[in-house]
C-alpha cells in the first residue's frame, strides 16, 4: 500500500498557472504553400498557440480537429483527409514544438500548392504571462486532491507549456514525482499522455487523475 | 463589485485576475481619451477604471480637451482610416500636433504606464518623460488611408506596444508588439444583465412588435456596411417559406450624413410590410436593444464591413443563435454550425433563417453554446485580465 502522507525527499510543488495573450505575428498564409512557408518562419510561441492552445476548450476551433493548422486546412482548403493527418500529430513527451513543425513541414511539404483557400489563416503567437498560485503539494495525498482542484491553466503550464515550450524536457508532474518519491512508473505513465489530441483541458486533468488513481490506490 | 463577475467566470479566473494585478500593484497607470461619454471607448473605461481601482491599483483616467476643429480633425482622421479614403492636407496634421502640445496642461505624462486610446492623443507620446506607452486602437486599420496613418505611424512607433482587435488589424509596417484583444461586453450592463419578461413584453407592446410570432433582429446603423437591404432581402427570401418579422434597430447617427440616405432606402425596400419594423431609437436605449434582442428568435448580424460587431456577442450572451456576415470581428464569435452561421449572401441568411426558425432544438443547442463562448471569451473581465497582461508584459513583470 502506498504510503500517501509520504514527502517524500521534501522537495514541495508549488503550483503556477500561465495565460498566453496573443500577439500579432505578420504571418499569413491563403495556400498551402503559404502555411508550409508560414509554418518554418514562426517563433515557437506562435506553434504552441495554433498546436497546443486549443488544449483549452474557450479557444476558437470546433472539437472535431485539435490544432488550427488542420481546421483551417479542413474549413478554407476543403482538405479533411490531410486536416485529419495534422490532427493526429503527435505531441507526446519528449517532443517539444521544434519537433512538431518538423513533422508538420513533412506532412505539408509535399503536398503544398498555390490553391487560394476560403479564407486567410493568420498566424498568431503569444507571450506567457505567468502566475503564482496559492496551491503548494507537500505529499503524494495532497498532490492528489490538488490535481482536481487547481485551475486549468496551472494543469496545463506544468503538463504541457513548459515540456513542449522547450523550458522542461519533461512535464512538471513526472519530474516530481519521480525526483521526489522515486515513483518512476507513475511518471512514465503520466508521461505517455499525449496533450496534443486533446481540445478540452478538463477531460486531459480526468485521464491524469485516472492515471494517478490506478497506480496511488492500488 | 469585482465578486460580482465570479458567478459568470468562476473562481479561478477572478482569482487570475487578482494575481495578475499583483504584479503590476506598484505602477501608476494613466488611461487616456478623448470623450468621458459617448461611444464604445468610454463606456468600457467608465467600468474598466473602477475595476482596476477595486484591484489595487493605482489608475486614473484622463480626457484631452480640443475644439470643434480638433475633433473635426480626428473624426475624419477616424473615418481615413477606417475606410481607407480621405480628404486631408497638411492643415490638418497642424491642428492635430498643435492640440498634442496644448494637452501637455491637461495630461500629466509622468505615469509609469501610458494607456492612450485610439488616434486622438496618440501624439501625446512626442513629449514622452518616461514610463512605458501603450496605444489601444480600438477601430479597423487594416486598410487605412495612407497619409493619415503615415503620420500617426510615426507617433505610434514610439511605442512600447500597441493593441489591436482582431488578427487581421495587425499592421505589418509597425516593429513593436501588437497584443490581439477583443472588446468585450459587461454582464452587468443595463444592455446584458438578465431582464424580467414582463419589460421585455411591455417594451415590444411600446413597438408593436407581435410577440407571438418569431422575430429576426438586426442591431446596427443604417449603413451599407451592415448591408440593411440584405437583411431586407434575406428576410423577404424567408418569408415565403416560413411566418416571421423582422425588426433593424439603428440610431440616427449626427456624423453620418449617408445614413439618411441609407435609411430612406431601407424603407422603400421594405414597402408595405407590416412584419418588418424599423426603428430608430436615440443612443443609450440599452433596456429597449436588451429587450429586442431577449425577445428574438434569431439575430443577424449580416454586414459586408465590420469593426468588431458587439452586437453579436450581446445576442449571443442572451442565448441567441447569430447569422453573421463572414467579416471583421464576426468569425471569431460566430463559429461556424456551433455558435451560429457565417453567410456571404442574402440568399445564405435567408437558408439558415428558415433552417432556425424550424428547429427549435438547434436554435437552443447553438445558444447555449453561443452563451458559453461569451462568457470564455468576450466578457469585460476578459478584457480586464489582459490590459493587465499587456501591462505587465511591457514592464518586463511576465515571468
Amino acid at each position: 500500500m502506498m504510503d500517501l502522507d509520504s514527502k517524500g525527499k521534501g522537495i514541495l510543488f508549488e503550483f503556477y498557472a500561465a495565460y498566453y495573450p496573443p500577439v500579432y505575428s505578420k504571418l499569413k498564409a491563403r495556400s498551402l504553400k503559404e502555411l508550409v512557408e508560414g509554418i518554418k518562419k514562426a517563433d515557437k510561441y506562435s506553434l504552441f498557440y495554433h498546436i497546443f492552445h486549443p488544449i483549452f476548450s474557450s479557444h476558437l476551433i470546433p472539437e472535431e480537429y485539435s490544432n488550427d493548422f488542420a481546421h483551417w486546412i479542413a474549413e478554407s482548403l476543403g482538405d479533411k483527409e490531410l486536416a485529419e493527418l495534422v490532427s493526429d500529430i503527435s505531441g507526446s513527451e519528449p517532443r517539444t514544438v521544434e519537433d512538431v513543425r518538423k513533422d508538420l513541414i513533412e506532412i505539408l511539404e509535399p503536398r503544398a500548392n498555390d490553391t487560394i483557400g476560403l479564407s486567410e489563416f493568420v498566424f498568431v503567437s503569444c507571450r506567457p504571462i505567468i502566475y503564482k498560485t496559492n496551491y503548494v503539494a507537500r505529499s503524494l495525498a495532497e498532490f492528489l486532491d490538488l490535481i482536481q482542484t487547481i485551475p486549468a491553466r496551472s494543469l496545463v503550464w506544468h503538463f504541457v507549456a513548459k515540456r513542449v515550450l522547450g523550458i522542461t524536457r519533461r512535464n512538471d508532474f513526472s519530474e516530481w514525482l519521480e525526483t521526489n518519491f522515486g515513483l518512476t512508473e507513475v511518471a512514465e505513465a503520466l508521461s505517455r499522455i499525449d496533450p496534443q489530441t486533446y481540445v478540452n483541458e478538463e477531460i486531459l486533468r480526468k485521464d491524469i487523475i485516472k492515471i494517478l488513481e490506478r497506480m496511488l490506490l492500488k | 463589485m469585482i465578486e460580482k463577475y465570479e458567478k459568470y467566470i468562476g473562481e479561478h479566473e477572478l482569482d487570475s485576475i487578482f494575481k495578475i494585478a499583483e504584479k503590476i500593484k506598484d505602477l501608476s497607470i494613466l488611461h487616456v481619451n478623448s470623450t468621458k461619454a459617448g461611444g464604445g471607448v468610454a463606456e468600457i473605461l467608465n467600468r474598466m477604471v473602477p475595476l482596476m481601482k477595486e484591484l489595487g491599483l493605482n489608475v486614473d483616467w484622463k480626457v484631452i480637451k480640443g475644439d470643434n476643429e480638433f475633433f473635426n480633425v480626428t473624426k475624419s482622421f477616424h473615418n481615413a482610416l477606417q475606410n481607407g479614403v480621405g480628404n486631408i492636407n497638411e492643415e490638418h496634421f497642424k491642428i492635430y500636433d498643435k492640440w498634442q502640445e496644448i494637452n501637455l496642461t491637461e495630461i500629466p505624462l509622468d505615469y509609469d504606464i501610458m494607456f492612450i486610446h485610439d488616434p486622438q492623443p496618440a501624439g501625446l507620446i512626442r513629449f514622452r518623460k518616461g514610463g512605458k506607452w501603450i496605444w489601444r486602437c480600438h477601430i479597423d486599420i487594416s486598410n487605412p488611408y495612407p497619409p493619415v496613418w503615415n503620420f500617426l505611424r510615426k507617433y505610434i512607433s514610439q511605442y512600447d506596444s500597441m493593441i489591436v482587435s482582431v488578427p487581421s488589424f495587425g499592421r505589418d509596417d509597425i516593429e513593436i508588439p501588437q497584443f490581439i484583444i477583443p472588446p468585450s461586453i459587461d454582464p452587468l450592463s443595463v444592455k446584458n444583465r438578465k431582464i424580467p419578461q414582463t419589460t421585455v413584453s411591455r417594451i415590444l407592446y411600446k413597438f408593436g412588435i407581435d410577440e407571438s410570432k418569431p422575430l429576426v433582429t438586426q442591431v446596427s446603423r443604417f449603413d451599407y456596411a451592415k448591408d440593411p437591404l440584405g437583411v431586407i432581402q434575406a428576410y423577404k427570401l424567408a418569408k415565403r417559406h416560413v411566418d416571421i418579422q423582422l425588426l433593424y434597430v439603428g440610431s440616427p447617427a449626427t456624423d453620418d450624413p449617408e445614413g439618411e440616405k441609407v435609411y430612406n432606402e431601407v424603407v422603400k425596400a421594405a414597402g408595405d410590410d407590416k412584419d418588418i419594423h424599423l426603428l430608430m431609437l436615440p443612443p443609450y436605449s440599452d433596456l429597449e436593444i436588451n429587450a429586442f434582442q431577449t425577445a428574438s428568435t434569431v439575430v443577424m448580424q449580416k454586414s459586408i464591413k465590420e469593426g468588431f460587431g458587439l452586437t453579436v456577442s450581446e445576442a449571443m450572451w442572451k442565448k441567441k443563435p447569430v447569422i453573421g456576415g463572414n467579416t471583421g470581428g464576426i468569425p471569431l464569435q460566430v463559429i461556424n454550425g456551433v455558435t451560429g452561421f457565417l453567410v456571404n449572401s442574402p440568399q445564405g441568411a435567408s437558408h439558415y433563417i428558415i433552417y432556425l426558425i424550424r428547429n427549435e432544438k438547434i436554435r437552443k443547442r447553438l445558444g447555449k453554446n453561443a452563451r458559453e463562448h461569451v462568457r470564455r471569451n468576450f466578457l469585460i473581465t476578459r478584457e480586464l485580465r489582459d490590459y493587465l497582461m499587456t501591462i505587465a508584459y511591457v514592464s518586463n513583470r511576465h515571468q
